[in-house]
């Protein structure tokens, strides 16, 4: 016995924790620069599992940090570089005060700045972990690249944000790794694959902004500072990877063909090509001259599976998905959203030399295939291309194939757009439009579709299609299905009483082996414990009733679709 | 001093000396009676010494000194007499005075007043002429001289010299570092394999050339959510619509919770109204009038009775007797328990079964309840910690209502923002505490009033 008596709060959380005005003091920054030290560095707030005991008996709210971390802060050189801030900025104020101007001058010039590179190397050991993690830079470098240049935030950071983005879009187009875009209320979500990571962002329409105010614009600021560093030095990375020339340059044809005569219009001689990069229109110069790789196949070896060279080569046919493809852009569709997407995909994409500066061909150009137009109807049309919907250039992309344009025709009612982001497992419901997507992708017609509009013709006959395509296609099937049922019927007479020679009953080996397959499960399940059983049964349980909502919800879709169908039928009547 | 005073007490002595004052001569003949005293102490020496001849003798000194600018004894004759030799002068005089006329020639009455008069010169501040640190600094430059002798420089002449050679060659000295939002900045290859350092990396940390390396532990992201969460399928511009259905009924449980806890909040908030009515009033207003037969109390009764139940007054003490037949029944109960125990125990042999069955579902328990903690501590992961005074509120769904959706991109209206999307988004995943806007608070009242110009007009 004997010894001390321990006291309280001394050792364990208690002193492992620091509260956030003690750090703060500690490294005797003021709360601003605190934050900014810790948003730069990586060091989060951490909530104690005994509060109580870290907090020394008061149950207060604070916010804690782990001690070591904040040491771990001591000895970061931006720490001095913040103190020193502070000091010229109260130096400023003070020559502000006094209308020294020449001090103030003489001091602007010195103001103290920082460099954030050593921080980046510190957080993101390797390249592919900073490619990990350029999801968060993305979408604030494109949220910050569309704010209005008027206060709020630096100009200079706006502009730096924009450049960022052009870049990381450029790549893009020229790697051909963009995977899935979806247009939502917010924003137009896109996601590629970089170096075998999965990136998805986010890009806000343009004009759409309000400023919330209960946003913590400093916060914000001093992410975008970290975030703007971090994706230059892996936009810088990743233009080597693809041999590409950084700063980003126009390749010599491009550059030739976008030297147009009036270009002092859209921008000044020193923003132009900053711009013209933007117009996204042109490919890039490269380093070494480029010898088409993309051909060049991975070794491949026999252990890799088929499953993986199958997708590899679904991937291939994906990237060249609008290649040989000429699109138009009128002028009220989104413009850089579109041009990004169908140049990721190697289609050829122009717009109004009005709209924009980098438009490559016009609107009377012979060639071109697709005019984008996001109007009811248009008066002048070329009868060698078609004119559709901006939705089916995003479409197509999710859905990795040409899918029939008759849906996406001017004035049309356009079928949903899905979101590429739901992953449906075994037994959910799937939306109709989505198993004809799926349907189309393996290369067959959907069957069910065709049938229904069989019906709806056999329904009433004065219904109208608009393309006589598609008449033709229903009515050679028409023709078939006649055959078939004339076939069954005259199958239905042969079954008259009569005696034919017996045959050998071919034995068909995969139903032999799906019925052992079946029995042999039949009698595992038979051969379970107790236990098992019941977890078992349980399983089965959930997914059966999973079956049975998705089903109830397919049911009352094709209640809704029904119901609809006169409606539509009315309306087409009327147009 | 001590010099100065002697030179002119042998100025005094000399035979020459004219003392200004007269007294000085009279001085000798007044002299008392010595008085014996005993100055072997200071004070008496102080006291008893006749000192008034040297002062005043002294006094002369200072007066001649002030007066005439030094001692008149030394002085040349031509500094004390000049030559009379009547007008010329005179005139000379009043012509210069007559050219100096004028307000601005004059000075001021009052400043030659207070001119000072006397001829001795101020005595300097010796301070100002010290120089501080002399010893340190006469140090200091010997050993640069001798630094210098040996062909070492210091660091600001060398830093000099380097600067000047490099702008004499041509490059560029050194120039600020670039702001970080400098939209020109240059970026290189941060990731490339530079040279390994060789030297001891203690070394190069104490020495500030090398960061202290990041604990591994700092690299684990905070939260286990996705940086960028695709909005449901609903939230497309051109929506399924049974995903879209599927959101607004999300939506609309999220409203509906909300709006219960509103009317919660309200309920308990509701005062109890108790306001008076006609019936009431009248009622008060005849309290008392009407004899009231019906209403019989019936209560007093019971209460007299509960007043009176209380602790019992005594505890009667027990006998003897009593008391070994109490000790009696403890013993024979607590045998009986023990009986019972033993018996119990061989009873447990028989209930193997039960027990073990007890025994299986007891661990079965057990293991379910770690099963539930451990998804419990799964979802917790990726869930909003509370980090500080307040808790995480999750953002309002963005929705569009089904007369709301556009029915082209074109004229397609964007829902919610996307600034204080991500921003919550960095809350949700713990990566800053949620917090709300400082308010401003005014420490002083504002206070009104008209201006005088304003008011005269009214």
């Amino acid at each position: 016995m004997g010894g001390l008596q321990k006291k309280k709060y001394e050792s364990g959380s208690a002193t492992n924790y620091i509260s956030r005005n003690k750090a703060r003091k500690k490294l005797s920054l003021s709360l601003a620069d605190f934050r900014r030290l810790c948003i730069l560095k990586g060091i989060y707030p951490h909530e104690p599992k005994h509060k109580k005991k870290v907090n020394k008996g008061s149950t207060a709210p604070r916010t804690f940090y782990l001690l070591k971390d904040i040491r771990f802060l001591l000895h970061e050189p931006i720490v001095g570089k913040f103190r020193e801030y502070k000091i010229f900025v109260r130096k400023l104020r003070k020559a502000y005060g006094k209308a020294e101007w020449s001090g103030v001058q003489r001091m602007k010039e010195n103001k103290p700045a920082y460099k954030l590179d050593h921080i980046i190397k510190e957080r993101y050991p390797t390249f592919i972990d900073a490619v990990r993690d350029v999801d968060d830079a993305l979408s604030m470098c494109f949220l910050f690249s569309t704010f209005a240049r008027t206060g709020k935030c630096h100009v200079q950071t706006i502009q730096l944000c924009r450049r960022l983005g052009v870049e990381w879009m450029n790549y893009i187009i020229t790697s051909r790794s963009l995977r899935k875009v979806f247009l939502s209320i917010k924003g137009i979500y896109y996601q590629a694959e970089v170096l075998g990571q999965t990136i998805t962002w986010i890009i806000p329409y343009q004009f759409a902004h309000d400023h919330p105010t209960d946003v913590d614009y400093r916060v914000m600021a001093t992410f975008t500072e970290l975030y703007t560093t971090l994706l230059g030095f892996v936009n810088f990375r990743l233009y080597q990877t693809l041999n590409l020339v950084y700063p980003p340059k126009l390749d010599g044809q491009g550059e030739f063909s976008l030297k147009s005569e009036c270009e002092e219009d859209y921008a000044l001689e020193s923003e132009s090509y900053s711009e013209k990069l933007a117009a996204l229109s042109a490919s890039l110069a490269r380093t070494v001259p480029s010898v088409e790789d993309e051909e060049a196949e991975l070794d491949h070896f026999p252990a890799e599976g088929v499953k993986k060279k199958k997708k590899n080569l679904e991937q291939n046919k994906q990237k060249k998905l609008f290649e040989g493809l000429k699109f138009f852009l009128n002028r009220e569709v989104p413009r850089e959203s579109l041009a990004f997407v169908i140049r990721c995909f190697g289609g050829e994409v122009s717009w109004d030399k009005s709209l924009c500066i980098g438009s490559t061909y016009d609107e009377t150009d012979e060639t071109i295939t697709h005019h984008i137009v996001d109007r009811p109807t248009i008066d002048k049309q070329y009868i060698n291309r078609y004119y559709i919907q901006p939705q089916w250039v995003y479409d197509c992309v999710n859905g990795k194939i040409l899918l029939p344009v008759e849906e996406y025709f001017l004035g049309v009612t356009l079928p949903p757009h899905l979101s590429p982001f739901v992953e449906e497992s075994e037994g959910d419901y799937v939306p109709p439009e989505k198993l004809k997507l799926l349907a189309l992708q393996k290369g067959e017609k959907p069957p069910e579709e065709d049938e229904e509009e069989e019906e709806e013709e056999e329904d009433d006959e004065d219904d109208e299609e608009e393309d006589d395509q598609s008449e033709d296609e229903d009515e050679a099937e028409d023709e078939a299905s006649l055959a078939e049922m004339e076939e069954k019927r005259a199958q239905g007479k042969s079954l008259s009483v009569k005696v034919t020679p017996g045959k050998v009953k071919p034995e068909n080996r995969m139903r032999t082996e799906q019925e052992e397959k079946a029995e042999e499960k039949r009698l595992a399940i038979m051969m379970m414990k107790k236990r098992e059983k019941y977890l078992y049964d349980k399983i089965m349980f959930g997914k059966k009733r999973h079956v049975r909502e998705a089903n109830k919800l397919a049911a009352k879709r094709k209640a809704h679709d029904d119901a609809n169908k006169p409606d539509k039928k009315k309306k087409k009547k009327k147009c | 001093m001590a010099a100065v005073r002697r030179h002119k007490r042998v100025a005094a002595a000399q035979p020459g000396f004219l003392p200004i004052k007269s007294s000085l001569d009279g001085n000798s003949s007044v002299i008392k009676r010595r008085k014996r005293v005993n100055k072997n102490k200071k004070k008496s020496w102080n006291r008893f010494s006749d000192i008034q001849d040297v002062e005043e003798f002294l006094d002369d000194v200072r007066l001649q000194e002030r007066a005439t600018g030094g001692l008149i004894a030394e002085k040349t004759d031509d500094t004390l007499f000049f030559v009379d030799t009547g007008e010329t002068e005179e005139k000379d005089t009043q012509a210069q005075t007559t050219v100096k006329k004028g307000k601005h020639s004059k000075p001021l009455r009052i400043d030659l007043i207070l001119q000072p008069d006397s001829h001795i010169q101020a005595p300097k501040n010796v301070l100002a002429f010290q120089q501080p640190n002399a010893k340190k600094q006469r140090r200091i430059s010997e050993r640069a001289a001798k630094l210098a002798a040996m062909g070492v420089l210091p660091r600001r002449e060398k830093l000099l010299q380097l600067r000047s050679a490099a702008a004499a060659s041509g490059l560029s000295v050194k120039e600020h570092p670039v702001a970080n939002n400098n939209p020109d900045r240059a970026f290189y290859d941060l990731w490339s394999a530079g040279t390994p350092e060789t030297a001891d990396p203690y070394y190069l940390e104490q020495t500030k050339k090398k960061l202290v390396k990041r604990p591994d532990r700092l690299n684990e992201k905070p939260s286990v959510l996705p940086a960028v969460e695709v909005i449901a399928p609903g939230g497309s511009y051109n929506p399924d619509f049974f995903s879209h259905q599927d959101l607004l009924r999300e939506a609309h449980e999220v409203e509906l919770k909300k709006q219960k806890a509103e009317e919660k909040l309200a309920r308990q908030l509701a005062v109890n109204e108790d306001k008076a009515t006609e019936e009431s009033t009248f009622k008060e207003q005849v309290e008392g009038l009407i004899e009231e037969e019906e209403i019989e109390p019936q209560e007093p009764e019971g209460d007299t009775e509960d007043t009176v139940m209380g602790p019992t007054a005594t505890q009667e003490k027990k006998t003897e007797k009593q008391r070994k037949k109490e000790k009696a029944q403890r013993i024979k109960d607590l045998q009986r328990k023990v009986e019972r125990q033993v018996i119990d125990k061989q009873q447990q042999l028989f209930q193997l079964r039960s027990i073990s069955a007890s025994v299986k579902k007891q661990e079965q328990r057990t293991e379910m309840r770690q099963a539930q903690r451990k998804v419990q501590q799964e979802a917790q992961k990726s869930m909003p910690r509370r980090l500080g005074r307040l808790k995480f509120q999750t953002p309002d769904l963005d929705v569009q209502l089904s007369d709301e959706l556009a029915s082209s991109l074109r004229s397609l209206k964007p829902e919610g923002s996307i600034l204080k999307d991500r921003f919550k988004s960095l809350q949700k995943r713990n990566i800053i505490e949620p917090r709300e806007r400082a308010r401003f608070n005014r420490k002083y009242k504002l206070k009104y009033s008209e201006k005088r110009a304003f008011r005269e007009i009214e």
